[in-house]
């Protein structure tokens, strides 16, 4: 069998959970890339992709929790997850500092996601060998 | 490395085209050579004398004027969607380049993107 070279992929996730199967979608790719020997440099979360990372998410007990799966995922495999910080302020995601920032009640940013600015979407682009997008297809 | 993004959705009613114009600009801001392809109903971006005061929002021509100062290569317009829109030459804002997003346009690049 001809041996496959390694690729690195940035992943942007614009799907929201639950409205899309996109970071469904995403995820599997994901799953499978890395189990082929290949990396993720990074997941993008932008518009509305960016609930994913949310730490409220509650889903009945029956269906999968994918911010909790796509958490674990990160954290397994040390692939950095960042939200998009406009995305992520309009919609009411926000961490700790944003809350303080904008005096806002609460956070709700999932560990380990982090919240950053496009230029890491263009840093990924520029670095991974490839960048695909997972979008709601609607 | 050049980057084309496209926007297929209309100034209003959607949020993706601003996002999708935010990654442009982004782009732009880190030296990337970005282009924008509008298409489908995105073509209404491009319309002249947008008044959008009506839904309180405000007119995306102000967003899209700062393309050139960002340095957006170039902005593009799909001919067969503006005919469909009934945008011409005269009802177009300035600086459009209109073609046909086919898959030769795509060469020219080596990265596209939607923002959703």
């Amino acid at each position: 069998m001809a041996e496959t070279a390694s690729v690195t992929f940035t992943l942007v996730i614009t799907g929201a959970p639950y409205s899309s199967q996109a970071p469904q979608t995403a995820l599997g790719f994901a799953q499978a890339a890395v189990d082929a020997g290949h990396r993720i440099d990074r997941v993008f979360l932008y518009g509305d992709g960016v609930h994913l990372a949310s730490a409220l998410c509650a889903p009945p007990s029956d269906e999968t929790n994918w911010s909790e799966a796509w958490s674990q995922f990160l954290a397994d495999h040390s692939v950095p997850g960042v939200a998009c910080i406009a995305s992520a302020l309009r919609r009411g995601l926000v961490n700790e500092t944003e809350q303080k920032r904008y005096e806002l009640p609460a956070a709700n940013l999932r560990a380990p996601f982090e919240i950053a600015g496009l230029g890491e979407w263009v840093e990924g682009r520029i670095k991974s060998t490839r960048t695909l997008y997972f979008h709601a297809g609607d | 490395m050049s980057t084309l993004i496209m926007i297929d959705q209309p100034p209003y009613g959607a949020w993706t085209g601003r996002e999708a114009l935010d990654m442009a600009f982004s782009l732009a801001a880190f030296d990337q050579p970005a282009s924008l392809l509008f298409t489908g109903a995105g073509v209404n971006w491009l319309r002249q004398a947008q008044e959008a005061g009506g839904i309180g929002q405000k007119s995306v021509e102000k967003n899209l004027s700062a393309a050139p100062i960002f340095g957006i290569e170039a902005i593009l317009a799909d001919r067969s969607a503006c005919n469909t829109y009934g945008l011409d030459e005269n009802s177009l804002i300035e600086g459009v380049t209109l073609v046909d997003a086919d898959a030769v346009l795509l060469t020219n690049y080596d990265h596209t993107a939607f923002a959703g």
